[in-house]
């Protein structure tokens, strides 16, 4: 278990995650857009969102894979079982909570229950489990966090 | 401005109207209603398609309530559309844009604004937002966001947001809505259109702000355009009608907006316009260097290179919008205009043979390299290649042209453009813009298409080229063969087709493109080009009084703002097929700037 063991897990592991978001999307299962969400959050125009809310998307890969390595050394295990099974709690966690409640508390461009867009141009809030944004994205979601999980539980157990 | 009435479920053609912003097109129609519109390019599947069937396509209807005369047209210069409305309460005034995603902020993915002003005393409106994703196979389902009603499909979704429009109110199907106007009142509707993405929810002050810019663009657009002469505002809108139709993202020219409008209303003669067509590519670049639009020529010769490396040196009859070669037909499980099935997506003559496409290339490169823009050492080599292929197979039967699903035949127009082909590439060679090394057999070869054409392709009997060897029937098309320089338009023979192709096809103002079989049931209408370019060939023959009073009349069967589709009934001066058609256009342009050139 090493910390370069996470972070090459992190890696891989958020381009496997980020190609199954934009796999389903071509597949018409979701219009969930990680990057798109992030990179809003930075700025209004299009074009920068999207290249730098695949920045920001990539360092929160590293950043959870490093929560990971700490679980993993807490309970002195690891492995791609138990980093899937991560990914499932973690799956469940940004669906229900991260995205669902606390993005729309910081993003200054996402609507929520409570607002309108009166101003500014608001991003449609993604609602819990993010169905708003279709009904299998919460499956998809899931889905792309366990095989996250696994990748970055399969490299910190190899290293 | 004209004054009708339209009370059908599916209205004339004669009445559609297009709006777009470089990535997809909608077709709005005189009552008010929004009939088409893919998501997220024009050759996509539809949001809104009740054109091809009024009761499972959508659509987004806003009208008076009450009995009302309509009357529109463009704002001067744009391609934003402008509707009136008139009942006995008073007179209101829509307009109806796809917003360009100008003036920064965080836009959404597609916008439609409809913004409908009071001018005069009440008027009662009502309207009803259907979308339907998927060419109407997906109902979707309704919900609000922020208070905002949304429809919402696989990976689409469409935010319904409404200003001084009433209170939306939400059914399972729709989204409806009214309200009364009175003198300086202003409401709009703002459709917010997302694919693969969330939805953007944007607030009324961004979308006034995007539709004033979307008309400023578009003026700065048309005021960069060089047009002049008699038919100058006709060439305007022609040139606007088909920057409608330019792929922004990859330069491709669709040949029209629409899939399916009947060439014979009941009939099965629906295709899909919705690619880009190698036989348009010479009248692009002619119309695009024409109107100086430096950027659209520079990009299409790209895309057209690019598309076509796939299958170089053998040209393919279209291309898909994004270059992509596979054009699939199938049919929707859709009613179709006015019954016409089916209702086809894609297009099977994507795999045909046609052999003029090569002189269109060719002419097309000819054009862009005259122009002063360089061709480089790639390109250069790759349009030599083509110039061999068609050294080895002029000879073969093709499908023509007019893509004829029967048998192959030697048509004579595919022949002349391949005399045109290797005449080109003899002056591409001679500048030096492509190698030179074949030049003979070039030369060689298409001596022996002009003997092939000059004997097996001119009746004694109708003093006119033929439709194909050793034929008697006649074809417009063969006029292509004197515009393009392969024969003298007054010399002996072009003179007596001109006049042959009148008598056999024409019908009064208009001309058939051939009378002869072609292995499909029913009759279509006379082809709108065809007359275009007889009006164009008349004035290269120095038949100038001819050719002016025929492009006059051509003009006034335009629709009431400047549009015309692929064909014509003769017969009732209804518009038939697809719509509006790149063709058509192209050779009004064409035809109205040789005579302009012709007259100085």
């Amino acid at each position: 278990m090493t910390i370069w063991g996470a972070l090459a897990g992190g890696f891989v592991g958020t381009l496997v995650l980020t190609t199954m978001l934009r796999g389903a999307s071509e597949l018409r299962l979701t219009r969930i857009d990680l990057p798109f969400l992030l990179g809003t959050a930075l700025t209004s125009d299009r074009k920068r969102a999207k290249a730098l809310g695949y920045i920001a998307h990539f360092m929160f890969g590293f950043l959870f894979a490093l929560g990971y390595f700490a679980i993993f050394w807490a309970i002195g295990r690891s492995g791609w079982l138990l980093g899937a099974a991560l990914g499932l709690a973690h799956g469940a966690f940004a669906g229900t909570a991260l995205v669902n409640v606390l993005l729309p508390l910081v993003h200054p461009r996402m609507g929520d229950t409570m607002s309108a867009a009166d101003t500014v141009a608001l991003l449609e809030p993604p609602g819990f489990l993010m169905l708003n944004y279709g009904r299998r994205t919460p499956v998809v979601m899931l889905l792309a966090h366990i095989a996250y999980g696994a990748i970055v539980g399969g490299f910190i157990a190899w290293s | 401005m004209e004054t009708r009435r339209n009370d059908g479920p599916y209205p004339p053609i004669r009445d559609l109207a297009a709006i777009g912003d470089g990535r997809t097109v909608a077709v709005v129609s005189l009552d008010g209603t929004v009939a088409w519109l893919p998501i997220p390019y024009v050759d996509s599947p539809t949001v809104f398609a009740s054109l091809l069937d009024t009761r499972h396509g959508g659509r987004f209807a806003l009208a008076p309530e009450d009995p009302f005369e309509a009357r529109r047209r463009y704002i001067p210069e744009t391609n934003v559309l402008e509707t009136t409305f008139v009942t006995d309460g008073g007179r209101a005034r829509i307009t109806d844009a796809l917003t360009l995603p100008t003036g920064g902020g965080l836009v959404p993915f597609r916008e439609l604004a409809r913004r409908v002003e009071g001018e005069k005393g009440a008027v009662r409106f009502r309207w009803s937002v259907e979308p339907r994703f998927g060419y109407g196979s997906d109902i979707g389902a309704m919900g609000r966001r922020s208070g905002i009603p949304v429809a919402t499909g696989r990976d689409q979704a469409v935010a319904i947001c409404s200003w001084d429009a009433g209170s939306p109110q939400l059914t399972p199907e729709a989204v409806t809505g009214a309200f009364e106007t009175a003198e300086g009142s202003t409401a709009l509707i703002a459709l917010s259109i997302a694919h693969q993405e969330p939805l953007v929810l944007p607030p009324r002050e961004d979308v006034e702000r995007r539709l004033d810019e979307t008309i400023a663009s578009w003026q700065r657009w048309a005021a960069a355009r060089e047009a002049t002469g008699p038919w100058r505002d006709q060439i305007l809108r022609s040139a606007l009608a088909l920057k409608l139709l330019v792929q922004a993202k990859s330069g491709a020219v669709a040949a029209a907006s629409t899939t399916s409008l009947p060439e014979e209303i009941g009939g099965e003669r629906n295709w899909d316009y919705r690619f880009s067509w190698l036989r348009d590519s010479a009248f692009v670049m002619g119309a695009m260097l024409e109107l100086a639009c430096k950027d659209e020529a520079e990009a299409f010769f790209w895309w057209l290179m690019h598309a076509s490396q796939i299958t170089h040196p053998r040209l393919q009859v279209l291309y898909r919008m994004d270059g992509g070669a596979d054009a699939p037909e199938r049919a929707l499980s859709l009613h179709g205009y006015r019954g016409s099935r089916p209702v086809r997506v894609g297009n099977a003559a994507a795999k045909q043979a046609q052999l003029d496409i090569y002189g269109d290339v060719m002419q097309m490169a000819w054009l862009y390299g005259d122009a002063g823009h360089p061709i480089d050492r790639e390109f250069g080599d790759r349009l030599a290649a083509v110039a061999d292929l068609v050294c080895d197979i002029w000879s073969r039967p093709d499908a023509g042209i007019w893509e004829v699903r029967g048998p192959e035949r030697h048509f004579t127009q595919s022949k002349m453009m391949c005399w045109v082909a290797l005449n080109r590439a003899g002056r591409l060679a001679s500048t030096a813009q492509i190698p030179s090394g074949n030049v003979e057999r070039w030369r060689s070869e298409a001596d022996a298409i002009r003997s092939f054409v000059e004997d097996r392709c001119w009746s004694e009997a109708k003093q006119s080229y033929t439709r194909s060897a050793d034929a008697e029937d006649l074809d417009a098309s063969v006029l292509l063969g004197a515009r393009f320089g392969y024969g003298d338009p007054a010399g002996t023979r072009f003179s007596r087709t001109i006049d042959a192709l009148r008598r056999e096809l024409g019908r009064g103002t208009f001309l058939y493109r051939y009378l002869g079989d072609d292995d499909l049931r029913g009759q279509e209408g006379s082809f709108l080009c065809c007359s275009f370019w007889l009006a164009e060939v008349l004035g290269l023959a120095g038949r100038r009084a001819e050719a002016v009073d025929l492009l006059n009349e051509l003009i006034a069967f335009e629709n009431d703002i400047g549009l015309y589709a692929e064909e014509i009934d003769p017969s009732t001066s209804a518009f038939l097929g697809n719509f509006p058609q790149a063709l058509t256009h192209l050779a009004l342009i064409s035809a109205a700037t040789s005579l302009t050139e012709g007259a100085s």
